[in-house]
């Protein structure tokens, strides 16, 4: 031992002094700055991907996207005292409008019109839902009925389509004259974002699975943030630690790695089921499809993350602020929510968004619980049927006809818009409520 | 000496961490008009009993307390007792600064209010006052009390830390080493602090610094290892220690 020591000093003493201008010692730098300069570049190239693979995303969404929110319209003559149309006019200021003017046959004088305009099969060039433009413009001046004239009404989605240049050549031909005498045209319209399904695409809006979202996203949020930031509380603050919630503690962990379909089966079993337990029942018998069970089971998905993201928030606030108000004689519950919960805020509101925008984008749990039904109407409460933005997207892209596939990218950009607000607010909720030390 | 009852006595306390006995068997007493402070080598146990009594250890969960404690003959173990007023009556002053983040006014007023000590807004305005007089801070803060207490310097903050305790009405003050995150001038106001607070609260110190000690108290207490080696007279123990052990780290033997 003694030994081994001294003749280490005496190595040590006999060691040249180090000269840093050998050659070896010259390509160990170079190498060094190499290496420096190599990982420069895949850090660049990597965040040069992904931003390319963003950008392509976007553009193509856009791109796709913007005719969505267009609508081709034409330009449809009608002689209504030659349409044989019977209307009292008595009628038209009362409720009962809507009644008096399909009874009168206008959805066939529209049609009839449109094959006088544009020939034989000309009533294909106008939608379906052209004649819904037309009732409203003669609620809106009801004098048109007495003379021959000209409305702009929604044009089929054949006519659509062939404004895009896709179509047989009987009808890009047709819409080509058209086009020419200026007749037909595009233009701006936002019913995408007030209307509902429909099997037209050209009458589709995406209404009722943007308020079926924001009623699911509202009861998830109702139920996952008070139970997942309790939950988060208690296991930090109070819970002893033993092996119970240890047990508790990786079973969190494993929740939040669960498929989210699992979860959709867990939702239909339980809220959709029986609310069995062995064999009696012990809860309410809930509606399908509805935004209540799809907000309970999506609840169920994203409270493991609120409690992971809400116990990390709290675990990061100084335990002197703790002692610091415990020693002047707070409870354990005024600690709790006069100082570490509003520290903590910041990172339970990041954590809880971020699970309210996986809550947004998921598909698979809501297929599961009914919640892919082809739904016209907006919901108009949490138990009626409905549908959410991603599963409208799914559904849209399923369809075979043309015109879904620029609602769908429509669709896309609406859901794209809504998590941008979301993180956003989670960015201004952030720096709201940090504190500065 | 006083014929006074000591405010709070210890009787054969020790406290354990699981297995680990970090105090054994400390009896002392500690009265109303002196300051006690509490010398030793890192690691002896000071720290641990000083937070016994105000049951700050409640808060750490394998720690076990046995013996009797006393404020005012009665057992603040006891059931009876509660600790949430005992940590009011028992205030305590940490090693590091803690103010916490929102102005100098919240923090100061932050205990009263949550006692119920002010019975209107200008009320709870003096009580804040008078507690930054007293921890002699007002001069400096009066014009900003809207300001974080967080920006202020550390002395400050300490200082602040202090009429944060104040502002309940304590008995007792304990201070963990209250001085040895500050730089020298900052110390010198806590010391000068702690001699005008004397008589007004019984005071409780715990520090590394020896100096300090024999400057600030009128009685010390040695511990060594968990054993409270030697207590008496500040003067006594510093010139005159009865024990070997107290010799050798006073004299800067080990320590």
């Amino acid at each position: 031992m003694n030994n081994a020591r001294a003749t280490q000093s005496t190595q040590a003493q006999e060691r040249a002094p180090t000269d840093w201008k050998t050659v070896a010692m010259q390509r160990r730098i170079r190498k060094r700055y190499r290496a420096e300069r190599r990982f420069r570049f895949f850090g660049i190239a990597a965040v040069v991907l992904s931003a390319a693979f963003l950008a392509f995303l976007l553009v193509t969404m856009v791109a796709q996207g913007w005719r969505g929110f267009t609508r081709t319209e034409i330009m449809l003559p009608i002689d209504f005292p030659a349409s044989g149309m019977m209307v009292e006019r008595a009628q038209l200021d009362t409720a009962g409008a809507d009644l008096a003017l399909a009874g009168a046959g206008l959805e066939n004088a529209v049609k009839s019109a449109a094959a006088a305009a544009f020939g034989p099969g000309g009533e294909s060039y106008i939608s379906d839902n052209a004649w819904v433009s037309v009732r409203k413009a003669i609620k809106h001046d009801a004098s048109v009925l007495d003379r021959k004239t000209q409305m702009r009404v929604p044009a089929s989605s054949e006519v659509d389509q062939a404004m895009a240049g896709r179509g047989t050549s009987e009808i890009l031909a047709a819409v080509a004259k058209l086009k020419n005498a200026g007749l037909v045209s595009r233009h701006l319209n936002l019913d995408f974002l007030k209307v509902s399904d429909s099997t037209d695409p050209v009458a589709v809006g995406i209404w009722g699975a943007l308020k079926g979202s924001l009623l699911t996203m509202f009861v998830t949020f109702l139920i996952a943030f008070p139970v997942g930031v309790l939950s988060a509380i208690y296991l930090e603050e109070y819970a002893p630690r033993n092996r119970w919630t240890d047990l508790i503690e990786v079973s969190i962990n494993n929740l939040a790695a669960v498929p989210s379909i699992i979860f959709g089966l867990l939702g239909l079993a339980v809220f959709l089921g029986s609310w069995s337990l062995f064999g009696y029942r012990v809860g309410p018998l809930l509606p399908r499809s509805a935004a209540l069970v799809g907000g309970l089971t999506l609840a169920l998905m994203i409270m493991p993350v609120i409690v992971i993201a809400s116990r990390n928030a709290i675990k990061a606030v100084p335990p002197s602020i703790r002692d610091a108000a415990l020693g002047i004689g707070a409870s354990p519950i005024q600690v709790v929510f006069h100082h570490v919960l509003p520290l903590a805020m910041p990172g339970i509101l990041t954590g809880t968004i971020i699970g309210m925008a996986r809550a947004l984008g998921e598909t698979a749990p809501l297929l599961l619980i009914g919640m892919r039904a082809f739904i016209v109407t907006p919901p108009g409460g949490l138990t009626d049927p409905a549908t959410v933005l991603p599963v409208q997207i799914f559904l849209w892209s399923d369809e075979v006809s043309r015109g879904f596939v620029e609602k769908t990218s429509a669709a896309i950009i609406v859901l794209l818009v809504f998590l941008l607000a979301m993180n956003g607010l989670a960015i201004y909720l952030r720096n709201k409520f940090e504190t500065r030390w | 000496m006083t014929d006074a009852p000591h405010k709070m006595t210890a009787r054969d306390v020790s406290v354990f961490y699981g297995e680990k006995q970090a105090v054994k068997n400390v009896s002392i007493d500690i009265d109303m008009d002196r300051v006690t402070a509490f010398i030793g080598p890192s690691g002896c146990g000071k720290s641990t009993f000083l937070r016994t009594l105000n049951r700050m250890n409640d808060t750490i969960g394998n720690a076990r307390v046995e013996g009797q404690i006393t404020l005012d003959g009665e057992d603040i173990y006891s059931s009876g007792m509660d600790v949430v007023q005992l940590r009011a009556r028992v205030g305590m002053v940490f090693q590091k600064p803690n103010p916490f983040p929102k102005s100098i006014f919240e923090n100061v007023a932050y205990g009263p209010r949550i006692h119920g000590l002010a019975n209107s807004k200008a009320d709870l305005e003096e009580i804040v006052a008078r507690s930054l007089r007293r921890a002699g801070l007002w001069e400096e803060v009066k014009d900003r009390l809207n300001d974080s207490g967080t920006a202020l310097s550390g002395g400050q903050q300490q200082r602040l830390c202090i009429a944060r305790a104040i502002a309940v009405d304590p008995e007792v003050i304990l201070m963990d080493e209250p001085a040895s995150a500050l730089d020298p001038i900052a110390t010198a106001k806590i010391e000068e602090l702690i001699h005008e607070l004397r008589g007004r609260y019984a005071i409780v110190i715990v520090t590394h610094n020896m100096q300090q000690a024999a400057r600030v108290s009128q009685r010390t207490a040695f511990f060594h290892l968990g054993n409270l080696v030697e207590y008496g007279d500040t003067d006594n123990i510093f010139t005159a220690p009865r024990e070997e052990r107290t010799k050798d780290y006073i004299t800067g033997r080990y320590g």
